[in-house]
Order: C-alpha cells, then structure tokens, then sequence
C-alpha cells in the first residue's frame, strides 16, 4: 500500500509516494532520476548500486524506502560541490579508472567511504574496502590507481583547507594591523 | 526524461550546407561514414558498438587524425541502425582491425576533396597547402588560412568513399598512436552518463518477464511449449498492474511503477511442465564426448599415426574447460516503444543490425520499420541477455500499446544468457627419441551457435532446435612447427544455451596447446621457452617470446620446484603464448601476447595465489596506447578470474549459478600485480587488441601450477578443492548433479501429537459455555484519553496486531495464517465491527476471551490466542485494552475461518485442554525484587506473553512448565530461542542487550531481530523507555550469571575462533564459502556495523531452522531504525530473500560452511534438507 515519504537526498527534501518496501535503488532512479546507482543485483552483492546514507556505504537495492527516516542520503550526483567534482571523482577520472563504468559509482562511493574512515589507507585496505565491489570488466588496476590517486587529492584538498585557514586568519590579523594606519 | 535518439541519416543528408561521405552503394547511394557541418563538426559514424572497450574515443583519434582535424571536433556514432553503416555484430577484436578501415578512407576521401576545393578557391597548388587542427594554410603566404567550416559552408557535397584515397604515413601521426583519454568517463563518474538503463520515455511503464523453468537451455521440443496456466488473481492485488502478457513460454507482466512489475513477476502463479532432464554439464566431459557430432579436418601433415607409434615417450592429454558466463555486472535492460507506424527500441545489444532483423522476424514488421537506438550498458564480452531483453520490451509494448521498459534480475541474466561452453580437448603426441615432438594429434569438441534471441524460441516465432556451427575451431592450430600434425574439429550443437565468450573456443585450445608443449619440454628435459622457441617459426612471435623472458628476469629450468616454497607456500612460474587467430577458418589474426605468471600455492588449503603476471603484447600500431593497456589489464584479470574460479553449476534440468556466490569473480584483494610490455610496431597495421591477451592465461597459470607443485592440472577452474585433491594424488571428481530432486518446500508438515492423549481429553471437564449476549457498539466517547492511551501501550505491549493484523495490512482486522502441529490457524478480526469483529463483544466477554479463551458465542477459542498468559493481567489493563479496541476503525470483512483437522477440529476439546493447563490466578508480583523487576516480569509472563513463543509446547500445544518456562521454543517456522540461562548465545544476554535489541530490534553481541520478532519489536514502539528497560532488567536476571565473563572479551573471543575456523571450515564446505563470500559476506564481514555472525545464536543453535528462515525469506530491517540516524546505528539494509536464487544444495553448502565457521566448537547440523522442509512448509 502506498505511502507518503520525505526524503532527504543530496541536501534538497523529496516528497515521495510509494510502497514502504520498495528498494530505495527505484525511488532514487525512477521518482528522483538519479541516475548514478545503477541495478546490479538485488541482493547486495556487488556494489553498483551503493549510495551514502550519514555518510556510510550502504546497498540501495536493499534499503525500504521505510528505514531511511530522516537520514541524509548522498548519491554519485551529490558528492562534488555544484560545479567542482569530488576529488575521488577527479582521481577516477584521471586515472582512466573505467572500462564500461557499470560499477564505477560503487567504487567512487566506497572510497568515499572508505576516505572518510581512513584517510591514508595501505593498499591492503584499499583492496579489502573495495572486496565486495565487483568488477567484471577487469578495471581493477585502474580503480587501485585512482584510490591512491584519491588519497593524494584529499589529502592535498586537506593541506589546502589548512593553508586557506592560516591565511584568512593571518590575513584577518594584517587587517587588524592595517587598520590604525 | 531521458529520451536519446540519434539524428537519422536522411536528417544528417537533409542539411543545406554538408559535406558527406558514403559508400558506393549497389544501387544508388550508400551507407553514411562522415559528415562535416558548416560549424565545422565532425560526425563519424561506425555500426559497431563500444562494449567498453573505448574504442569510441579509438576510432576517433583515426577519424581525426585522418582529417587532421582537432580530437576534440570529432563525434562518434555507434551502431544506431537509423543512420550508421551495417557492420554486422561487435564480435572477434575486429573494430579497430577491419570495420575502422572504411572510415579511415572516409576521412581521407573528405580531407583530399578540403584540399582541392581550398586549392581551387584560391588557384594554389594543392601540393603546396598544409593541414593542421582542421585548418588549411600555405607555405608561402603567411596570413591565409581556411577551416573546414569555411570550406563546407554554403554548399552541400556528397562524397563517395574514394578507396585509393592515400592515407597519411604514419609518420605523420600526431593523433593516433598517442594516450587520449576517453571521451565518456568523466559523465560516468558523475552519474550523467546516460546507460540503456537510464532511458526514460515519456509514458514509460515497467515491465518484468517470467521465465520458464528449463532456465539455460533453448533447444528441445519443450522449448515454447512448457505453458500449463497462469493465475491471474494471483497478481490482483498488485498496484498499477496493467497487464499479464503470455505468448507460448513467453510471460510477462507489465505496471505503471517498476517495483509493482517486479512484485506482480515474483507473484504470479505460472503452472509450466517439468523441465526434461539434461546430462550432467558439471563434469562435462562425458556429456561433450556424447554429443552428437561431425569432424572436419583443419590441418592433416606428416605420418601422425606412424608418428605416434614410434614416439619413445607417448602423451595422450585431455584438457576439459567448464561452462563460463559473461556475468556483465548490469543485468541486461531494454526501452521498446512500439506504434503503429513502427518499433523504436533503445538496447544495449552487441549487435544492432543482426537484432534488428530479429526484431522484425518476432513482430512481423519490415526492418525499415524498426529504429534500434543503441546506448551502452554493462560491459559484456561476447553475448548476453541484451538482444533477449529488447525483444521482451517489444513484445510488452505491443501489448500494452505504450512504452516498456524491462529489466532482467540478476537470477534471470545468470541463468539465461548465453554461456561460452565448456569444451573438450583431446592431445595425442610425445617425444621423437632426440626429444622433439613426434606428432601431434589435436581434437577439440566445442558446443556452441549464435544462441538465438529468447523470446524468437519462446513464443515459437522460430523452431527451438539447435543449429550446429564451426566455433570451436579458433586458434586449433598450434603455433609450433609440428612435423606431423592432425588438428580435428567435432562440430557439434551446444547443450545449454551457449554463444560467443571472449577468446571464444581460443582459450580452452590454447590451454591445450600452451600445456602440452610444456609438458614435451619437461619429458625432454629442456626449459620450457627455449623448447618452445625451437618449434616457432613466426619472427614477429619469436620476437614477443624473447621480450617477455628478458622482461621478467626468466631464469632458464628444466625441472619443476626450482622456486622453492615458506611454510605452506610453493611458488612456481608458468610462461604460455598464443596469437589469437577469431572468425571463420582459417581465420585472421590478432594482437600476439605472451605471459609469465609468478603462483604462491597453498599446500594445506589448496589456494592458488596469481601473485604476479608479466605480459608483453604486439598489438601493431596502437591507436590509443593507454587503451590497450588498459584491456590489456582486463583481459589479465578477466582470464585470470575464469581460470581460478569460474565455472557455471547446473541441476539436472536448470542453471542454478545464479547469482555471485554461486558464480563467483576475482576480487580486488587477488588481483596480481601486473606488468605490460607493448611491442612498438607502429608501421605495422593495427590488431584487435580486446581478446588477445586473455588467450595464453589458462596455461601459464597451469603451468606456474606445475613448477611450483609438479603436478599437471588439465581441468579449470583450479578451486582449491580441486587443487588439494591434486596434491594429494587424488582425482578431480566432481559431485554429479542430483537427479530428480524433489521440490523441498512442498512437502507437508507431519502432524505432531498424539492422537490417543487427544481423545482421552474428551471425558474431562464440562464443554460447554454460554453465550454472552451482544451488546451495541459501545460509544467510543466514553472512554477517557488517558484510559484509550493506556490501552493503546496495552496492545503494543501483547504485540496484538502482530497476529491479528489484517491480510492487507488492516490494523487487528484478522486473517494472518499460523502453522501449527495441529493445523492451520487464522487469526480472528478484533476491530469494533459488530457483524466480523468483537464491536457487539461487552467487557465480561472480551475479559473471558482473554482470561480463559472463551469466544463471545461460548466456543472455545485454541491456545494460539495467549490466553493462558493474559488471565493473571491486571483489570485495568484489560479494561484500557477494551477501550482501546473499540475505539478503532471497524473492518468489515470476515477473515478465512480456522478449521482444523478432526480431532483436532473439536473445539470442544478445549474444554479439557484448559482444565489441564489454564492457571487462571492473577500475576503474583514478587516483594524480594524491586519495581523495576517486578514491571518488567509482569510485561513479560502477562501482556507481553513472551513465553507462548519461548517456551516448548508439549504434544498438546500447551506451554510446558517449570524449567521449560522461556527455555525456547517454535513458533511459526521460527525458533524462538531460550530467553534464560539456556541461551545458545556465545555471549550473555545482558539487561543493555534486552533493552537494545527490544528497543532497536538490534543487539551488538547478538544480531538483530528477524521473522515474527522483527514484527514483536516494531509493535513495541510505543512503550516508554521504562517498560523496556524493565523487560530488559527482568530477563536479564533469569538469563546471565551475574558477574559473568565480561562481553566484550567473550565477543573477542568468538570472532577470533571464526576468524581462526575460516580455512577448516572452506575446506569442509568450499562451495559454502564461495557462496559465503559472494552472496553474504558483502555485509556480513567485519569491516561494517553488522555483528559478525560468530556472535548470532542462530549459527549456535542445535537446530539451522533461523538461519534457513533468514537465508529463504530474508530479513527486512526493523521498522524502528528510521528513527534513528548517524554513522553509529545499525545498518539499514534488509537482508534480502534466496528463496528464489540458491537451491537447496547450495542452502546446505552455505549452511555447513557458517555453522563450521561461526560456531567451530559445535557439531554440524544433520538433515538440513528436513529443517528445509520444515521451514519452507510454513506459509506466510
């Protein structure tokens, strides 16, 4: 029996009509098109589908659409900042980290997922974060590339915030200066 | 919307100002290849498809580098049937290689003519004009320069493509040869990317299809004739359902909302024949070598008989290669839209121009009358369920007269697509006596076609019978220079639905070829390559050969062993070779690959680590060198995935590999390091690069086996079992498919109890009681708030509308069917409605129904109704309960009525049931305990009536007593585990335990709540933190020891012994843990919130009963967590249902596995097929 459901995805509220158990996957896809999850399985095995829900790499395909409340859902579309891209997003694209893409949003999200934990994984990580996100086109040694390659990006990202911060406050600290003159 | 549709070719033409470039056609004009528009915009067009592959942003770089125009000017048209060249089927690596090659001449033809009209225009000598980035120039006159957008605008011009045309020398190459990256990544990173699964239409409904039961196999006189019936009321109460669409075996269901479609699909009553029984294909030697064929002879040179006969050392080899699957992630997609005026399908298929002939033959519709709109979908190597799909999307419009979209599952692309087939190969040879090879006599059996398009069988529309093609001939003949060489091909029709899979019959000969010539070199004493190198001939391989050994540091041997080992590991290396020779003998050739593959084996598990894969190729020219890397790499990881581990299970009449623990794939933790080395040839024409080296994979994998362990393995997947059985000099054997299993889940319950202690109840007690008589609804102003609102936390304490909620979701209007031992029982409609529900029921008689389970009317009501529980209630709380209740909305509808079984149908036997087991006193509060305690023990013995679940039942249905009391029990197909200190639990059920599992229907140590409990906890959400806490408080008392172990290193040390079990347990149940890994552990691994299921009871549990429940009928999350948010609360995923995808071979695989894994210390379970039955009797 349908129902009447507020979501919140990619920081804008959604108001949806549906059965309380349909896979949030077909609510993203079809009611909000979303495109970025893909169908890969319906069972939670392989990974295209995942999406971040308060900031963790969940399945969409097995989410009812009644568990997801009020929880802040994040797909492939909401990550990067309306124009810039997310730099895991930019560290797959340079690494060419794509045969036929099916399951390349599943690996963009469970490394955003996984640089949200663990913000300089070992490549042991690396491999073990993506262990049920499944490839078949064999693109593995590129997507390997583009996590480290995310790694550096965030990283820098994070030295940059840094570096931005010590400046407005040094710059905030000239004004002070500057302003008696 | 998401509506795509390519430009048609009479719209491209229609242009004023355009230069064009076709083909001569046979008879007028012929088909398009370039255009360039007075913007200066260049739209290449090629009839094949990118497969992800990139050889979009490849042809491309050609088609620009040709014009010297900018990359980025250029714009690639793929396989749309409305405007580009029929180029056949995307098959054999040979886009690049050959249909590239008209529009290479296409370019050239456009650039020539650019170049004359600009010598014309302005009376230069065409020698003396230069191209760059699409604009002209002269040497001699600095400031003159025209673009193509110049030189096109203002006329219209159609060229035909001029086959002489010259071609710029490669040496001028500047585009092609140089890394581009592709074109298409950055909006698939972003999700704007548009997939044959994003297209939507306006109109659009969703459709799902419903296969018939022979799934995987598409020949046979059954084939469209399996159709009994099909219950349409089955499906009635499906929401936006708009049709149910049945042609032959064809059936579909189509509906406004595509979850509708797939519940409608998963619902539908579809009656069909037994599906025949097939040979055994999990061992498919014997049924290849009896499949009817015919051998043709490829090559035939020397005396091989006389050969053979003098050999001094003979080998007679027989390599078996399993049935694989493509397994492309995405399950095939299609959008059909079917008018009157014709069929638009948007398809993700290989092969747009075959299909769209096939389109026509299924509807009876001339082929110009069909536009396929191809968009790209899952990667797919070969061919898989997307031509199917299409046709299923334009059989259901049709139908429905409107826009359909369908979508397969996961189960059904599985099952249905067309496999690469297992293959067979036979090697008769040895050595001469100077340790050269004698003869070689090679016979390879390979049961494959085209697989024709699924619905053209099902509906009839073509016959299902199997047509023999020569597949199985690619790459049979071997590189070397045998003298005396006999290469056979068995052409023969597949067995199970079988087509084109990259490398196709390539792979299964070269692991033939590739292991028995190292075997030669072993018998002869000599290193494997240079043996080799003695018997190549072709400069361009022997040259590949030596750059690869130098590549990898080989060190020259001539024994296995030589790499030694640590602890349990041996490592080995391996070396194979093969060019890749596709399409009809004898064929053309591809890129060249070699490979040298480092192997770490496990003696003791018998798991095969690729460590390492060293890989040169000569692909010629290369267009896009980061692209061939790149499907370099894939091509090594794809092969190396095959060769350990894939391979496609069947029962005797079906696939059942259908999902990814039933068929499992390479994960990113064993994927090698990989090292390529590309030749540059770059004056050399450029090979198909998609397949090749994918080639030699299985022997230099086989052959690294070798030289780490010394022992040949000759049949694939080289699992770990079959691995171990090798190494302990066993055979391979496989574990032949069941014949005639019976469905497990129709099998009845057999009837507990005894019949004689039953009828010894009819003497006692008196039973007969009056009727109450009824009453006028009372008036639900009556009643005060606060009474209502204590009544309302009254009910969700009993959980009352868990049992009495109405078939459709109605609160308390009845009808929920309950399996007992005695028979079915339906529970009653307790809303205010005088004529069906308890509305004329006064309070004396609502109290009696619930104190001593006497109905209104006087008949006896049966102890699925906890009456025995709720007779020591307080008033009050009842008194509240009926307030409440008839404050409700009424429902009038009459729920099935309980009708059980003589004796058991006597209700009047309650009479001396009740006598026998109602204690009717009310609760007796206990002063030593606190009030806590007391609240909570109240909650529990009365209104919660936790025991009439957690407490056995003796053989008359009545709880027992004493020690039994919450001891667990069964209820509904579940087993309602111990609630006190006979908890199975490895950690003890603390009172923080209680509340969070009561409270969230999750507990850290113990899993969550599932089944009937999942509907106990969200019914108990509106009861304040204090009630459950109590609850919690009292249980815990009766359930831990205090001061226990404490539960945090008790958990520690249940997951680390399962960590420990992990190996024991795979090789006990190595199909379970494949299952394990692929289908569970995804979320069932330590890495997220979920516990590990070390720490469920349900893996301790004497019986499998809840985890079968969990594995066939899934878990859906609880209800509560939506009020929940942050990183820190439980998962919100369900567990999805397996009833529908594993069988029950694979259920028992799956369970011996987690109960050796999760609960070492404990015996396995027997007769897991009876707990099946058990479980699976009970409807829900």
């Amino acid at each position: 029996m349908s129902k009447a459901f507020q979501l919140d995805v990619n920081g804008s509220q959604w108001a949806v009509e549906a059965d309380p158990k349909t896979p949030l996957l077909y609510i993203l896809r079809n009611d909000l098109a979303l495109n970025g999850p893909k169908f890969g399985c319906g069972l939670g095995e392989c990974g295209a589908c995942s999406i971040l829900v308060d900031g963790r790499a969940v399945r969409a395909c097995t989410i009812p659409l009644s568990a997801v409340g009020s929880r802040c859902v994040t797909t492939l579309e909401g990550l990067g900042d309306g124009d810039n891209l997310h730099p895991v997003q930019q560290a797959f694209i340079d690494a060419a980290a794509a045969q036929c893409g099916y399951c390349l949003n599943g690996m963009i999200i469970a490394t955003v997922a996984l640089l949200q934990q663990n913000p300089s994984p070992s490549e042991a990580d690396i491999r073990e974060a993506l262990r049920h996100n499944l490839c078949r086109c064999g693109t593995h040694i590129e997507i390997l590339a583009a996590v480290r390659g995310a790694v550096e990006l965030s990283q820098a990202d994070l030295r940059n915030e840094a570096a931005r911060k010590v400046a407005r406050m040094s710059g905030g600290a000239t004004e002070t200066l500057e302003r008696p003159q | 919307m998401t509506v795509e549709r390519e430009t048609s070719k009479d719209d491209h033409l229609s242009r004023e100002e355009l230069l064009a470039v076709l083909s001569a056609g046979a008879s007028g004009e012929g088909e398009l290849y370039l255009t360039i528009g007075a913007d200066g915009l260049i739209t290449a067009f090629n009839g094949h498809v990118d497969l992800g592959t990139g050889i979009r942003t490849s042809l491309a770089q050609i088609v620009a580098e040709e014009l010297s125009a900018p990359f980025e000017q250029v714009q690639m048209v793929l396989g749309a049937t409305s405007v580009t060249p029929n180029q056949g089927a995307t098959i054999a690596s040979e886009t690049i290689q050959v249909t590239a090659t008209p529009l290479r001449l296409a370019a050239a033809t456009a650039r020539h003519f650019l170049l004359a009209k600009a010598a014309r225009l302005h009376e230069l000598p065409v020698e003396s004009l230069i191209v760059e980035d699409g604009i002209i120039r002269t040497a001699t006159l600095e400031n003159w320069s025209m673009t193509f957008a110049e030189l096109v605008a203002g006329d219209h011009v159609r060229l035909t493509i001029d086959p002489e045309a010259p071609l710029k020398p490669v040496s001028d190459y500047r585009i092609v040869g140089a890394s581009r990256p592709r074109v298409d990544i950055p909006q698939k990173a972003t999700g704007r990317w548009t997939y044959v699964h994003d297209v939507r239409v306006p109109g659009m409904l969703h459709g799902r299809v419903v296969r018939p039961p022979y799934a995987g196999f598409d020949h046979g006189e059954h084939v469209g004739a399996s159709l009994i019936s099909i219950d349409e009321s089955s499906v009635a109460n499906v929401a936006g359902l708009v049709a149910v669409v049945a042609i032959g075996d064809f059936v579909g269901v189509v509906a406004t909302r595509e979850e509708n479609a797939a519940l409608a699909a998963k619902q539908l009553k579809v009656l069909w024949r037994a599906a025949p029984e097939r040979p055994d294909l999990n061992a498919p030697e014997e049924a290849l070598r009896a499949n009817p064929s015919t051998p043709r002879k490829l090559a035939d040179r020397g005396n091989v008989d006389l050969a053979l006969a003098g050999a001094t050392t003979a080998m007679d080899r027989t390599y078996v290669w399993p049935y694989q699957m493509h397994a492309s992630i995405g399950p095939s997609c299609a959008v059909a839209d079917f008018r009157e005026e014709g069929l638009t399908v948007w398809s993700g298929t290989q092969n747009p121009f075959p299909m769209r002939r096939d389109l026509s033959i299924l509807l009876d519709l001339p082929e110009d009358r069909i536009t396929v709109e191809r968009l790209e979908a899952a990667g797919c190597y070969g061919r898989n369920c997307a031509d199917d799909v299409t046709a299923d999307a334009a059989l259901l419009s049709r139908a429905v007269n409107a826009p359909v979209r369908v979508q397969l599952t996961r189960e059904q692309e599985h099952a249905w697509e067309p496999k690469g087939a297992a293959q067979v190969i036979d090697v008769r040879g040895g050595l001469d006596i100077d340790g050269g090879p004698s003869a070689y006599d090679f016979e390879t059996r390979y049961p494959s076609n085209l697989a024709p398009t699924l619905p053209l069988i099902l509906t009839g529309k073509i016959p299902a019978a199997p047509d023999t093609l020569q597949m199985g001939d690619r790459t049979a003949i071997p590189p070397y220079a045998y003298g005396n060489l006999r290469v056979t091909v068995h052409d023969m029709p597949p067995i199970a639905r079988a087509s084109w899979f990259r490398g196709v019959s390539a792979m299964p000969n070269t692991f033939a070829h590739e292991s028995f010539v190292d075997e030669l070199a072993t018998a002869a004493g000599v290193d494997p390559i240079e043996y080799r190198l003695r018997y190549l001939q072709d400069p361009r391989a022997i040259d590949l050969v030596h750059a690869v050994a130098e590549r990898a540091g080989w060190v020259p041997h001539t024994k296995p062993g030589t790499l030694g080992g640590e602890g349990d590991l041996l490592y080995g290396r391996g070396f194979a070779y093969a060019v890749y020779v596709h399409g009809k003998f004898p064929g053309t050739a591809a890129a060249w690959a070699a490979w040298v593959t480092d192997v770490a084996v496990n003696r003791k598990t018998g798991e095969i680590a690729v460590t390492k894969v060293i890989c040169a190729q000569d692909s010629g020219l290369m267009i896009n060198p980061d692209g061939v890397r790149h499907q370099i790499h894939g091509n090594i990881i794809q092969s190396t995935s095959r060769v350990l581990k894939e391979k496609v299970d069947f029962s005797t009449t079906a696939v059942t590999s259908k999902e990814w623990g039933g068929y499992s794939l390479i994960t990113f933790p064993e994927v090698p390091d990989i090292d390529v080395l590309m030749i540059p040839r770059p004056d050399e024409p450029p090979l198909g690069v998609g397949e090749s080296a994918s080639v030699p994979s299985a022997a230099a994998i086989a052959n690294a086996v070798f030289d780490a362990t010394g022992i040949r393995f000759r049949e694939l997947p080289l699992t770990p079992e079959r691995v171990l059985a090798g190494l302990n000099g066993g055979g391979q054997a496989e574990t032949p498919a069941q014949r005639k299993r019976t469905v497990w889940w129709k099998f009845g319950l057999p009837i507990a109890g005894g019949l004689a202690a039953v009828a010894g109840l009819l003497t006692m007690g008196s039973p007969w009681r009056t009727a109450i008589s009824p009453i006028e609804r009372p008036d639900a102003n009556v009643y005060s708030s606060v009474t209502i609102e204590r009544g309302r936390l009254v009910a969700a304490a009993g959980a009352c509308n868990v049992c009495h909620v109405g078939t459709d979701g109605l609160a308390f209007a009845g009808g929920r069917r309950f399996d007992t031992p005695f028979g079915a029982v339906y529970a009653t409609n307790i809303t205010p409605d005088v004529e069906n529900g308890i509305g004329g029921w006064s309070y004396p008689a609502f109290e009696r129904a619930m104190r001593q389970g006497i109905s209104r009317d006087g008949h006896h009501l049966y102890p699925a109704h906890p009456y025995t529980s709720f007779a020591g209630a307080e008033d009050a709380d009842l008194q509240a309960l009926y307030a409440y209740m008839m404050t409700q909305t009424p429902v009038a509808e009459k729920p099935t009525e309980t009708k059980l079984k003589f004796p058991f149908g006597i209700r009047a036997l309650m009479a001396g049931w009740n006598a026998m087991f109602l204690k009717a006193a009310p609760f007796q509060y206990n002063r030593a305990e606190d009030a806590e305690w007391n609240r909570g023990a109240y909650l529990v013995e009365t209104l919660g009536h936790c025991s009439a679940c957690h407490t056995e039942r003796n053989v008359l249905g009545a709880e027992k007593g004493g020690k039994a009391f919450l001891s667990g029990g069964f209820a509904d197909g579940w087993e309602a585990p111990a609630l006190n200190a006979h908890a199975k639990s490895p950690v003890s059920w603390t009172k923080e335990a209680f509340y969070n599992y009561l409270r969230s229907g999750h507990a850290r140590d113990h899993g969550s709540a599932a089944g009937p409990m999942a509907d106990v906890v969200s019914a108990l959400a509106p009861l304040p933190d204090a009630d459950i806490r109590a609850m919690a408080t009292y249980l815990a008392k009766g359930s831990a020891p205090a001061g226990a172990a404490d539960e945090v290193t008790t958990a520690q040390t249940v997951v680390a012994a399962s960590v420990s079990a992990q190996a024991d347990a795979a090789r006990l149940a190595p199909k379970g843990a494949r299952i394990f890994e692929g289908a569970c552990a995804s979320c069932h691994t330590g890495t997220n919130a979920l516990s590990s299921l070390a720490l469920n009871s349900n893996l301790h549990s004497d019986s499998p009963d809840n985890l079968l429940q969990a594995i066939l009928n899934g878990v859906e999350a609880p209800a509560i967590l939506a009020q929940t948010t942050g990183r820190e609360t439980p998962e919100i995923m369900s567990m999805p249902s397996f009833r529908d995808t594993l069988d029950e071979q694979q259920i028992a695989d799956l369970a011996a596995y987690l109960r050796a894994r999760f609960a070492p210390g404990k015996a396995s379970w027997d007769g897991i097929g009876d707990a099946m039955r058990r479980v699976g009797s009970v409807v829900h």
